[in-house]
């Protein structure tokens, strides 16, 4: 079966035709790189109806063989082998259908990229690649190489399509998350090492189970557990981000182009998420509970933190990239939690923040198109040239502010339930965080879309972002244009699943039963 | 007919669908959309109350999510209360889509603020079905929704936005409270559901601290929602909105939520004296504290938002003082005649387009069908015996007296004669005397007079649901047949029409016979006048503390982002380069350099496999 390497290797049939497509023919290249995120989003949506059908994800493992560390006669046959293996559960397939969604509007909405195109998009597919690889990966291994392979391909898109400070938020992201993968890459290494596997089935196998202890190549004491889950806490922590390692996370929100900051927001700060959950709880449950109290703390820490500076930005993209350290913060209290509501709650909060930033910078990067600037306080009483705009753009600070029967709130909420069992305290000092949200969300978006008109000739004045191309910058020297068909749609798709996840969460919840469940399991609880 | 109550909050959900969808090629005929789903609400509504007149509790549970062995649940839930407060609500909502078809008429955006309208009477109905604190919640927030963005309706004025963001941000605050006061009952009682929640009560799971605190933390959410102190700040300024959507939410039904959760959750508050007494002193403070700002407004729909304030503190003392009936009876009779003020002033508006007071006079004549109405209104709320507000209020200072402290009593009593004071100022400064200015007033179409017509036939029938002469069928019927009404003294009703009519006579010494001087008050006391006029400074004081600080700290972080956290970040890549250059300064090509660091590379590799026997960790 090959249903797996099919999914996450697809787009490279559209890397190959794009390869062929001239570099000026901008048009066929927007089609032909949307097109190319269509098969995996296909597969993966398959998958996710036939596991609700109640088809078991495990028939879809596949393993060949890639390459032998060592050959020493008194080892056996599976010590030290690194296979190829794809694999997933509910839990991946959750995040797979995530990517592949996000991915085909983020290449919808690349259409207001404007200059060199054919590159952006071969980048954008390697992106693709990476985090489905990242997901569907059953070994740490094949994780990390796809990790990597999402690490340099988000490099390049944003520093070289990015805004004016593009190469320095470039440089920032890969050195906080390459100082993240090394650390990673050490305790995989020593992981690797001590008992002769890559594969995540196995390694928890030994990990949990008394009998299959034997087969360590050398055992590890509880110390070393500590001290590798320490280690994978913090590179993960690095790429979340949590405070205080987020720096980088507000350069590459605001520096890089809209549909890249769609799945980076959307997508790569999951992986942490992710990260964390396999990882994290699923092979080290016991000293996971040590941490637990710790990294409830960072969760109320970013998730006011995050709030309390997104309260004083003036520029869209800064109180988006803050509100994201914010949001991120309320999966660290879902995971601090270690109950099957936190971490439920956790997972639900990455899809929720996921769909909602992608819907978020969606809208920013047309609205950079159209007025030449996300800086509030040159716009203002757009609701009057763009009322579908503005109403999306409301939708989605709602939705940031976790307004119930939307995908934010079911985050939220159920990752509040979890820790209100185990610290109530510390999760009413985070529940304030709910006022900031509101009163920040509704600021930059009411600032905006209410009020007094704007002078548009001051706003276009104001204008840094280097998308915006010299046809636009006269476009908009005409009227306003609201929200095309063309952005619409992926704008309408986005809110319908924010919705529907909002209003009926047990779409996301079933897929998630059993994973949990297992790693409850595991924590004894 | 109580299994399809559940259909009763979709028709006006499909109406804001459509609306949505198709209301910018409708036009004008959107309303018709919004008249129909909600008269298909309002007679399924009356259908369920008939149905549960004579029948039992109806409730019915549909998993929402599964967390492991806890499942969450939606579903229906028709009891008394839930039946009566779903007729309530239908039928005002009703009444005021009507009403609105001639008072937005020409609005460029006629439809979308008929879809607004319809996602709230959604959201309104569902929150009085709801069987469990999570979906009250839900629906909690949903009607907040809606009142936001009715307030910003007119999205261009800068204070209908900072009024619809203030309404938002204030009752969130209070939201935040009935969260985490929600949470905390979770875990105790592993339920959300009511019914769990007063077995747990009931049988002592949940011990009396606890109970007193998610009581209390719940009801800061009703301090949020019902404008009670001291988070009612957002009310007043939420008369940006449209007049209409002012008797709809601002004084019929959304912020009556706050006296139904607490109404709805009785049991909870009733196993807790300290809860009670909160509640009971909460809503004693507010009627009287907003009944004096309510005094010296000039916008007529500032003296009516002040005026609702102090009616909802009415109802919140009621339940403090242990009377669940009075409560609901009086948030009956108030959705009443409050509705029928807000729209008859929103005739008057219509009229002689201002809001202040002082400007307009003499409009008796000019607007035949809406004075009258105003004034039937007005009688209503002032207490006047006959009309409903009189048997409503007399409950509430009859429960009050039997079971409140004195001290509330009182100030009931006292915010009963500002009330009545108020009101007929209103009236004789807008009705009475000469018309100042707007000789071209004219009154309005059939359209907005027939809904102000049945609310003033309501705003006098609706109290003899329950008297002292005929008998208590509201009582009996929510209370399912154990209700006694409270022995009070027969002078309570006395008083309380004395105290109405000395209100209507000193309102008409000084505003209609102009026999005592306007500026009695300000010429004698003039800061007491300015404290008023000013709203107690709740709002400055506001801006000086909460405000300021939570700036202030935001700042502080600010600067903690840019130049601590940035600066470590900028120390740890400034090390990594200088070791970058220092390793690179050791590549110089002198094999002798190379040999001597792989000798002491091995060197310390041997000493620590020596020292750990290779198991390090």
């Amino acid at each position: 079966m090959t249903f797996l390497s099919l999914l996450v290797f697809s787009p490279l049939l559209g890397i190959v035709l794009l390869m062929f497509v001239r570099k000026t023919d901008a048009k066929m290249i927007q089609w032909l790189g949307t097109a190319a995120t269509v098969p995996p989003l296909i597969l993966a949506l398959f998958a996710f109806i036939q596991s609700g059908r109640g088809f078991r994800l495990e028939q879809l493992d596949e393993a060949r063989d890639w390459v032998r560390l060592t050959d020493l006669p008194f080892l056996t046959d599976t010590a030290y082998v690194i296979r190829y293996e794809l694999g997933i559960d509910g839990l991946s397939l959750v995040f797979i259908v995530l990517t592949a969604v996000l991915a085909t509007l983020a290449a919808v909405a690349s259409m207001l990229v404007k200059t060199e195109k054919k590159g952006f998009f071969l980048w954008l597919l390697a992106l693709e690649i990476g985090m489905l690889g990242v997901f569907a990966a059953a070994n740490f291994v094949w994780f990390f190489l796809f990790l990597e392979v999402t690490l340099v391909a988000m490099f390049f898109l944003v520093g070289k399509w990015g805004g004016f400070e593009r190469e320095r938020a470039a440089y920032g992201y890969l050195l906080y998350n390459g100082l993240g993968s090394a650390l990673l890459l050490v305790v995989i290494a020593v992981l690797i090492a001590r008992t002769g596997t890559a594969n995540f089935a196995l390694l928890h196998e030994m990990l949990h189970n008394p009998v299959a202890q034997g087969q360590w190549i050398a055992p590890l004491t509880e110390e070393g557990r500590r001290w590798l889950l320490g280690g994978l806490l913090l590179a993960f922590a690095v790429k979340l981000p949590a405070v205080p390692l987020h720096r980088w996370l507000i350069r590459v929100h605001v520096e890089a182009p809209p549909p890249v900051v769609m799945l980076h927001a959307g997508v790569l700060l999951k992986i942490a998420a992710y990260g964390m959950i396999r990882f994290g709880v699923g092979l080290f449950p016991d000293e996971f509970r040590a941490f637990a109290g710790a990294i409830a703390v960072f969760g109320v820490i970013n998730v006011l933190y995050g709030a309390l500076l997104a309260l004083r930005q003036r520029e869209l993209k800064h109180v988006l990239a803050y509100s994201s350290v914010s949001h991120m913060g309320v999966v660290l209290i879902g995971l601090g939690a270690l109950n099957e509501a936190g971490i439920q709650g956790a997972v639900f909060q990455s899809v929720a923040h996921g769909l909602i930033s992608a819907l978020s910078f969606l809208l920013v990067g047309v609205l950079a198109h159209r007025m030449g600037t996300t800086d509030i306080n040159r716009l203002g009483g757009l609701a009057k040239a763009m009322p579908l705009f503005s109403g999306y753009l409301l939708t989605a600070a709602l939705a940031l502010l976790g307004l119930p029967g939307m995908a934010g709130f079911v985050g939220e909420f159920t990752s509040f339930l979890g820790l209100f069992q185990t610290k109530p305290a510390l999760a009413a000092a985070g529940a304030l965080g709910l006022i900031f949200a509101a009163v920040y969300s509704l600021k930059a978006i009411l600032d905006i879309t209410f009020g007094r008109a704007c002078d548009r000739q001051e706003a276009v004045v104001g204008w840094r972002d280097p998308q915006v191309s010299a046809a636009s910058l006269g476009e908009l020297q005409g009227g306003v244009v609201d929200l095309q068909a063309k952005e619409a749609v992926p704008a309408f798709i986005l809110v319908a699943l924010i919705v529907a996840v909002g209003v009926y969460p047990q779409l996301l919840a079933a897929p998630l039963d059993a994973v949990v469940e297992t790693m409850m399991n595991g924590l004894g609880g | 007919m109580m299994n399809l109550a559940w259909i009763v909050p979709l028709f006006p959900l499909g109406s804001f669908i459509l609306l949505l969808l198709f209301g910018q090629r409708w036009k004008q005929a959107s309303a018709y959309v919004g008249i129909a789903a909600t008269l298909l609400s309002l007679l399924l509504a009356f259908a369920v109350l008939v149905d549960r007149l004579g029948g039992s509790t109806y409730e019915a549970n549909w998993t929402w999510m599964t967390l492991g062995d806890v499942t969450l649940t939606a579903g229906i839930s028709v009891t008394a209360l839930n039946a009566w407060m779903l007729v309530v609500v239908a039928l005002v909502s009703w009444l005021v889509h009507v009403y609105s078809q001639g008072y937005m008429a020409g609005d460029e955006r006629f439809s979308t603020f008929y879809a607004y309208l319809g996602l709230f009477t959604f959201a309104m109905l569902g929150l009085v079905l709801s069987p469990n604190l999570l979906q009250a919640y839900i629906f909690w927030e949903l009607v907040g929704l809606g009142s936001f963005l009715l307030i910003g309706f007119y999205f261009y004025k800068e204070e209908a936005k900072a009024a619809a963001k203030k309404a938002f941000i204030m009752t969130r605050i209070g939201d935040v409270g009935f969260f985490i006061g929600m949470m905390l009952l979770f875990w105790q009682t592993n339920s959300f559901d009511y019914d769990d929640i007063f077995r747990a009560v009931g049988d002592g799971t949940l011990s009396p601290g606890m109970t007193m605190l998610a009581a209390i933390l719940i009801f800061i959410g009703a301090i949020g929602k019902s404008g009670q102190f001291p988070l009612h700040t957002w009310l007043p300024d939420a008369m940006e909105g449209p007049t209409p959507v002012s008797a709809l939410i601002h004084a019929a039904t959304m912020v009556a939520a706050g006296v139904y959760l607490v109404a709805a959750l009785f049991p909870l508050y009733e196993a807790s004296h300290a809860a009670m007494m909160t509640v009971a002193a909460i809503g004693g403070v507010t009627a009287i504290f907003a009944a004096t700002i309510g005094l010296v407004q000039t916008d007529i729909k500032r003296v009516l938002a002040y005026s609702t304030i102090s009616q909802l503190g009415y109802m919140m003392l009621a339940l403090g003082a242990g009377s669940y009936v009075a409560a609901i009876f009086h948030l009956t009779t108030h959705a009443f005649f409050k509705a029928l003020l807000f729209l008859a002033a929103g005739s008057v508006i219509h009229a002689v387009h201002t809001q202040n007071i002082e400007e307009m006079g003499g409009l008796w004549r000019r607007l035949p069908w809406t004075a009258p109405l105003f004034l039937i209104g007005a009688l209503s709320i002032s207490g006047v015996p006959l009309f409903a507000g009189f048997f409503s209020k007399d409950e509430i200072l009859a429960a009050a007296w039997t079971n409140g402290p004195r001290l509330l009593f009182w100030l009931a009593v006292a915010a009963a004669l500002l009330t009545s004071f108020y009101m007929f100022r209103l009236f004789f400064l807008v009705f009475a005397g000469k018309a100042r200015r707007h000789e071209d007033a004219h009154e309005a179409p059939a359209s907005m007079v027939a809904p102000m017509l049945v609310l003033g036939v309501l705003s006098i029938a609706s109290g003899y649901m329950q008297t002292p002469w005929f008998g208590s069928f509201l009582g009996e019927w929510l209370t399912d047949g154990t209700y006694h009404h409270e022995a009070a003294p027969g002078w309570i009703a006395v008083i309380a029409t004395v105290v109405s009519l000395a209100g209507i006579l000193l309102a008409w010494l000084m505003y209609g016979a102009q026999k005592m001087p306007r500026d009695w008050l300000s010429a004698r006391v003039p800061y007491i006048d300015e404290l008023l006029r000013r709203h107690y400074y709740i709002d400055d004081i506001y801006r000086f503390t909460v405000v300021a600080l939570v700036s202030f700290i935001s700042r502080l972080l600010a600067y903690v982002d840019r130049f601590l956290v940035e600066g470590l970040a900028r120390l740890a890549a400034g090390i990594v380069g200088a070791a970058a250059s220092a390793g690179s300064r050791g590549q110089n090509g002198q094999v002798q350099t190379y040999g001597a660091v792989t000798v002491s590379g091995l060197a310390i590799l041997v000493v620590i496999f020596a020292l750990t026997g290779g198991y390090w960790l």
